[in-house]
Formats: structure tokens, sequence, C-alpha cells
């Protein structure tokens, strides 16, 4: 009995690193985030097989007077997503270490790439309605809809990485170890996400 | 901890740290596992009210040729209603939030849901969708286009009212409710089990329902997906449905049954979960082949996932792809029948007693192997192109949705009822009402495969006179209300003994899992001990319990401290930490009437008050996740 942790109880740095590096089973909250990223993953799943279904269909894929889509700036954008994942992992590496103001550093790190990658993003976004609209054809209700999903993901994610620099102000317990770690997973789906959206952004220019 | 505590004085300290708040704003900001069952079960219960005298209203308006009860307008709302009411606000409600919420942190042996305030909003979104969809209904714009909502139909071109943007947008967050209660049924399951609790002594309910919220979370994605397409073509002036413009009619379809067709296993996975709790208790053994069913739950579900173009046999795809799913079709049957004859063999080898409980699996077997026999004749590709869209379909799934899974879950209110409430039912009436029910839906849904079979098209508002159509016809409204009678004696049993019943004890029948080790009604902490479990029959090992007794009279597993409950590891169920919940929160119901509210302005197209809203969910979110629980 006295063995078990009282894992709630863990409010300081030290004690959080403690509850886990005791804990033997993945945290609830990391089962949570894993089982919404695997009902994420199948919505983006049904997205982009709705993307290549109209596409099949389609003698002309974009339809005429839509133009190609880039290549070269949503890769480059891409990579930095998924570069942004080492600066998240690596905040839950100094929080386990119990350095809550590295911790902070990497978070913060990781919000200014993720930040630059959404303004970017959504200024391409912008352009592109500009040149064709998602009320013309299926190929324009597709791509906005499939970019739009996932740039609102990003949203979301940039949220929580404000959530949590807040409450990494104010130390670090085992509540917040769990959501710094949760967070961070929640990222690399979306740089995953991010690939799989990407390559099928760019297929007709292939 | 205290290390000699007294039991009644560790009790008084757990109904002190556990007490609910009294009132309605107890109701409000509870979340106890308990009492959100509770909340989901009157909830679903109305809605069942509702699409039964949707049913019934039907059944009136087609009991002769050529009759006028309703227009051909109210008619199709009704129908459509009847359908969207009866699977996502009521069977899946009863099921998986009622039934599940109660009884498996119970049967596992914890103190509350992994997620407990996740657990109130998902019943807060779930009620808001309920009423913002009968909105539609009492405004005159019902969903009017059937459940399955199939495109050009319920496109803007052909359905320019709002009936089915209240659809669209209540089933979007609907399902958001639905998604959100199966990852906390997994979360539970999968952390909060007892103490020694492995997976291969977890009670089949915990199975069943760990395979529908599998599927819940992959099935329901394609729904949301489907709805967001529609809405946007409706709204916008998307094209993915309009061939005119580069969509796809079949799209719809296909992500519609994508999500469809395992539906119908949620449907009726929970049946099964009830079937096998109650067949060991009143056989007095155990589940024959138990880790075959338990694999058989899971296999249905991940099949389920390989067949939905079953439904759409007709729509002009290739043959290759037809033979496909009528093959992944015909496999289904193998699951289905393991458990089908490990249910008989447990009954046919144990000592049944058959109380009303059982009288209803017995009921639900015969018309789960009726349903099944007919839904394997559709897996033939040239029986299925000949009689789809007529009565014969209707008959074979209401055999299966509401002779099979609906059966169970009245048997289980009947079967848990004095745990719920501390108070026996009413035999003698019990098996009358069960009785009615079993003439009453075989006398309703059989004639309707003899019409089908005669050509009666399903959705048809009324028919001419001489076609044969007539009587059978006559036979079925007939049928509906002995139906309706039968439920009305559930209800009416159940409210008299409520007040009337015989006191129950803890375990009035001898069931074999853990909640039936708990007082009746169990108390707001569960156990005053943490329970400890050496096998799938927790309550059938005396000893097991003895021991739990002794550990309370030493003041251990008790954790009373605040609102804890222990933390397992996945599969062999080890201690693993003590965690501490969080009580009754304000924010899961705040958050859901903001977005009850945010939709509906959606619906008026009021983008403002829209975006209000939208800032009152991101603000209750902040609010809810700022006082960590070690802080409340």
């Amino acid at each position: 009995m006295s063995e078990v942790t009282r894992s709630m109880e863990a409010t300081s740095a030290v004690s959080a690193g403690y509850a886990d590096r005791r804990r033997r089973a993945a945290p609830n909250g990391w089962w949570g985030m894993a089982l919404l990223i695997a009902t994420e993953a199948t919505l983006f799943g049904c997205l982009i097989a709705t993307y290549f279904y109209l596409a099949f269909q389609n003698r002309q894929w974009p339809p005429r007077g839509v133009p190609d889509p880039k290549v070269a700036l949503p890769l480059i954008l891409t990579a930095v997503l998924v570069a942004s994942t080492v600066p998240m992992l690596r905040a839950v590496r100094s929080a386990r270490l119990a350095d809550v103001a590295r911790a902070r550093l990497w978070v913060l790190l990781a919000l200014l790439l993720q930040g630059a990658y959404f303004g970017v993003q959504v200024h391409e976004y912008l352009g592109d309605l500009d040149k064709f609209s998602p009320s013309a054809t299926s190929y324009g209700s597709i791509y906005f809809t499939l970019l739009g999903i996932h740039h609102a993901h990003v949203a979301v994610g940039l949220l929580l990485d404000l959530y949590l620099l807040a409450k990494l102000l104010g130390g670090l317990t085992n509540y917040r170890l769990v959501a710094l770690r949760v967070v961070a997973f929640y990222w690399c789906f979306v740089a995953v996400a991010g690939v799989c959206v990407v390559l099928t952004q760019i297929y007709p220019s292939l | 901890m205290a290390s000699v505590a007294q039991p009644a004085a560790t009790v008084e300290r757990l109904e002190q740290i556990w007490a609910e708040r009294p009132g309605v704003l107890g109701w409000l900001t509870t979340t106890d596992h308990k009492r959100i069952g509770l909340l989901y079960l009157f909830t679903s219960l109305v809605f069942f009210a509702a699409g039964g005298v949707e049913a019934l209203l039907i059944r009136t308006q087609l009991l002769q040729p050529d009759n006028n009860v309703l227009s051909p307008a109210a008619f199709n709302q009704v129908m459509t209603m009847h359908g969207v009411t009866m699977i996502f606000l009521f069977v899946i409600p009863i099921s998986t939030g009622a039934f599940g919420n109660y009884l498996i942190p119970l049967m596992i042996g914890a103190r509350d849901m992994a997620f407990p305030r996740l657990n109130a909003l998902s019943f807060w979104l779930f009620a808001g969708s309920g009423i913002f969809m009968y909105t539609g209904l009492a405004l005159g714009n019902g969903p009017n286009a059937g459940w399955f909502d199939y495109v050009p139909l319920a496109s803007r071109q052909f359905s320019p009212g709002q009936g089915i943007d209240f659809y669209a947008l209540g089933l979007i967050f609907n399902s958001v409710s639905t998604t959100a209660a199966a990852i906390n049924f997994i979360v539970t399951i999968f952390k909060l089990r007892a103490p020694g609790m492995s997976i291969n002594r977890m009670p089949l309910f915990a199975f069943a329902f760990l395979a529908v919220s599998f599927a819940l979370v992959f099935a329901l994605p394609a729904l949301t997906t489907d709805l967001v397409f529609l809405e946007l073509d409706r709204r916008l002036g998307f094209h993915f449905f309009d061939p005119s413009h580069g969509g796809d009619v079949l799209l719809w379809q296909h992500l519609f049954w994508l999500f469809g067709h395992p539906e119908v296993y949620i449907i009726i996975l929970p049946a099964f979960g009830i079937a096998t709790s109650i067949i060991p208790t009143f056989t007095r053994r155990r589940m024959v082949a138990f880790p075959m069913v338990a694999l058989a739950e899971i296999l249905v579900v991940f099949i389920g996932f390989g067949v939905w173009v079953h439904h759409m046999f007709a729509s002009g795809l290739s043959n290759a792809v037809l033979i496909w799913f009528a093959a992944a079709s015909l496999m289904v049957v193998i699951p289905s029948a393991i458990q089908i004859f490990a249910w008989l063999t447990t009954m046919v080898s144990g000592r049944p007693r058959f109380h009303t409980p059982l009288l209803w699996i017995v009921g639900f077997i015969v018309f789960f192997i009726l349903g099944g026999l007919s839904g394997i004749m559709f897996a033939a590709v040239p029986f299925d192109q000949q009689l789809t869209d007529t009565y014969f379909v209707v008959a074979h799934f209401h055999f299966i949705i509401f002779g099979a899974a609906v059966f169970p879950l009245l048997g289980g209110l009947y079967y848990w009822f004095p745990k719920v409430t501390g108070r026996m039912y009413h035999e003698g009436y019990g098996k009358l009402s069960f009785w009615l029910a079993f003439v009453g839906t075989a006398v309703t849904f059989f004639p309707m495969h003899i019409v089908g079979l005669f050509g009666m098209p399903r959705r048809v508002y009324t028919y001419p006179s001489g076609l044969g159509w007539q009587g059978y016809n006559l036979v079925e409204s007939i049928g509906a209300y002995i139906l309706a009678a039968g439920l009305l004696l559930v209800v009416a049993n159940l409210a008299v003994s409520l007040f009337r019943g015989a006191p129950a004890s803890a375990n009035p029948f001898g069931g074999a899992t853990l909640e039936w080790s708990t007082s009746s009604p169990p108390p707001e902490f569960n156990y005053a001990v943490i329970p400890r479990v050496t096998s799938a029959y927790p309550m059938w090992d005396e000893e097991d319990r003895r021991e739990d007794a002794r550990a309370l009279a030493r003041g251990e597993r008790v954790l009373e401290r605040g609102h804890e409950t222990p933390a397992s590891t996945v599969l062999d169920a080890d201690w693993d930490e003590v965690l501490d919940m969080p009580s009754n929160s304000p924010w899961p119901v705040t958050l859901a009437l903001a977005t009850s509210a945010g939709f509906a302005f959606l619906i008026g197209g009021h983008l403002t008050a829209v975006a209000v809203c939208v800032a009152v969910v991101v603000a209750a979110l902040v609010a809810w996740h700022w006082k960590e629980p070690q802080e409340a």
C-alpha cells in the first residue's frame, strides 16, 4: 500500500518528476490524447480519401482555370512544422529533469516556429482564395476544406502552447507535466497529419 | 493513513468527502458517474417515448390504404425523426450513457470514470443536441430526408428548408458528445480496473463496451466529415455532392455507411454485453467459451468496418466491389454465431431460472437469430437488389435493432433496477410486460417480411388498396399497439416499484460481477475498500470478498484523503498510482450550453453571436483546467 504513488500530491518540479518515473503505465491524460488522435486521424483519413475519390472521378484535376498547386513553399513550411516537434519533445525532457525554466524556453521556441508556420499558411490560404473559389468546383471545395481543417488543428495547438506557458510560469506539478507530455504528443500528430496533407495538396503538381 | 481505523468511522469520512451538492445545482454540476448515468437514462427514455409516439403515428397512418392521419410532409418528418431519435437519442445514449456510465466503474471496482467532467460534458452535449433537433421539428422544420439523409434529396436544391440543417448540425455536436464518452470508457476500462482484474478477468460486459467505444472512435469521424461536407454544400455553395461541378452523389453514401454499418454493431454490442451479464446470473454457471466470446465481441466490430457497401448493392458499383463486400458481410456471421452458441450452451448446461431479466434475453436471442437469418440473405447480391428499399429490409433491421438490441436493454433495466433503487420490481407484471412486448414485436415486424416480398416499398406515406398489402398492414399496426402496451407496462412496473417495491439486498440475484458487492443503491464512493479481484466472477469468490471486509477493518485500500481512486497498469491491472479525481464543476454544463447556443445561432446565420459563443467555449475550457485537482 505505502509503495503506491499519490501522483496528484506531486506539486513541485522534483516530486512531479519522481511521480512520472514511478508510474509504470502511461497516465490517463496520455491515453485520452492517444484516442483523440486516433479519432482525428480518422477524420483526416476521410478527408484525404475524399480528395482522391474526387480526383479520380474528374478527368481534369485541378479543373480548367485553377492553377496547379505550388510545391516548394508548402514542403518547406511542413518541414518547419515537423522541426517544431523537436523543441516540444526537448521541453518534455527538461520538465522531467525538473528544469522548469528550460522547459518554458523550449515551449516558447516551439511556439515561435509553429506561429510562423501558421502565419505564412494563413497568408497562402487567403492568397489561394483570391485565385480560385471553394464554391466553383469540387476541387476547390475539398482543397480549402482539407487545408482549413488542418490549419484549425494548428490554431488549437497554438492555444494549447499559450495555456501551457501560462501554467508553467507558476512552476511544475504532476498535472502540468502530464499536460506538457500530452501537448507534445498532439504536436507530433499535427506534424504527421501535416505531412499527409501537404503530400495530398501538391499531388497534382508531382 | 490511519493504521487502525474503525470501518464505521472510515465510511463516514468517505461519505463526507464524496457528498454530492444537494438540489438542482447539484445535478447540474455533478460529475458522479451514477448521477450522470441516471440523467442519461431519464433523458434517453424521454426521447424513446418521443420516438415511440412517432412510430405509432407511422403505424396509424399505414393502418389502412389511402389514410390521411399525417400529411406526406409530416410523415417524412415523423419517419426521419423516428430513425434519428431511436438511434442517436435513445439506443446509443441509453446503452453507453446510462448502462455504461452507471455500471462500468462499479463492475471494474473504480470510484468514477477516468474523466469525470468530460463525462458530464458528454451528457449535456447529448441533451443539447436532442433538444436542438426537436426544436427543428417543433418549428415545422424537422429533418425529412430519412435518417440516412441521401443527397441529392438532402441538397439545398431539393430540400430548401432548414430541416436538413437541423439534422446535420445536431448530429455534428451529438458526435462530439458520443466521441468524448467513448474515449472516456476506453481510458476508464484500460486504467481504472481494480487491482488484480487483468484483462482476461474483465467482465464480458466491459469487453463489449470496450469494443463499442473503439467502434465509435473510428466510425464517427466519417459521419462528421460527411455532415460538414453537406453543410458546406448547402450553406456556402460548395460542390462535394454535385456532379455538375465535379462532385459525386455516391460520396455521401460511402462516408455515411462507412459510419453507418459499424453503427449497427455499436447499437447491438451493448446488448451482447448485457446478455453476457444476465445469463450467468440466472443459469448459475460461468459463461461457456469466455475468451471466444470476448474475442467475438471485438471481431464483430473489426469486420464491421469492412462491409459498408452492402448498403449500396443497388447503387451501380462494379461487380468486383460487390462480391468483395458480400463476402465480408458473410464473415460477420462467424463471430455472431460463436456468441449465440455460447449463450445457448451456457443456458442449456446451466440451471436456468426464467425470471424477467432472463426472459428478455431469451427474446433477444430469438429475434437476433431471426433478424440475423434475413441479414445473411442480404449478403446475396441479387436477393438484395430485388428486395432493397422494400419492407423486407424494415422487417430485418427492426428484428435486429429493436428485438435484438432493445430487448436486453429492457431486461437490463429490470436486472439492475434493485441495484440502482434498492427496491425489487414486480415479477408477475415483469413477465407479463415481456410477453406483451415479445408478441407485439413479432406481430408488428414479422408480416413486414411478407409485404416486402409482395413489393411494398419503404418510406411510403400511404398505399392504394387492392395490392394485397392491406391485411398485413392492419396486423402490423395492431402489433405496434400491443408492443406499446408492453413497453408502458415496463415503465409502470418500474415506476410503481420505485415507491412500493420490496427492499432489495446488495445481491438479490446472486450476480457474479463486482457491482453486486456494494450496497443497493451504491454509496457515492462505490466501494469503501478498493476490491481485489482474482477471477472474472469476483462475487463467486467468497474468500476474496471476506478479505476485502478484513482490509476495510484494517483501514487498508481505503483511499480517504480526497476523491481518490486507484489507477492500474493496462494489461495486468497492477496497482500503479492513486488518482485524485475532480468533484463537481460548473464548466461542463456551461460549455454545453454555449455550444448548443452557438449551433442555434449558426442555423439562424447570426455569425457575431456564434463568435461570442466560441469565445465563451474557450473561456470555459480555460476555467475548467485552470484549477488542478490537488487545489480543489
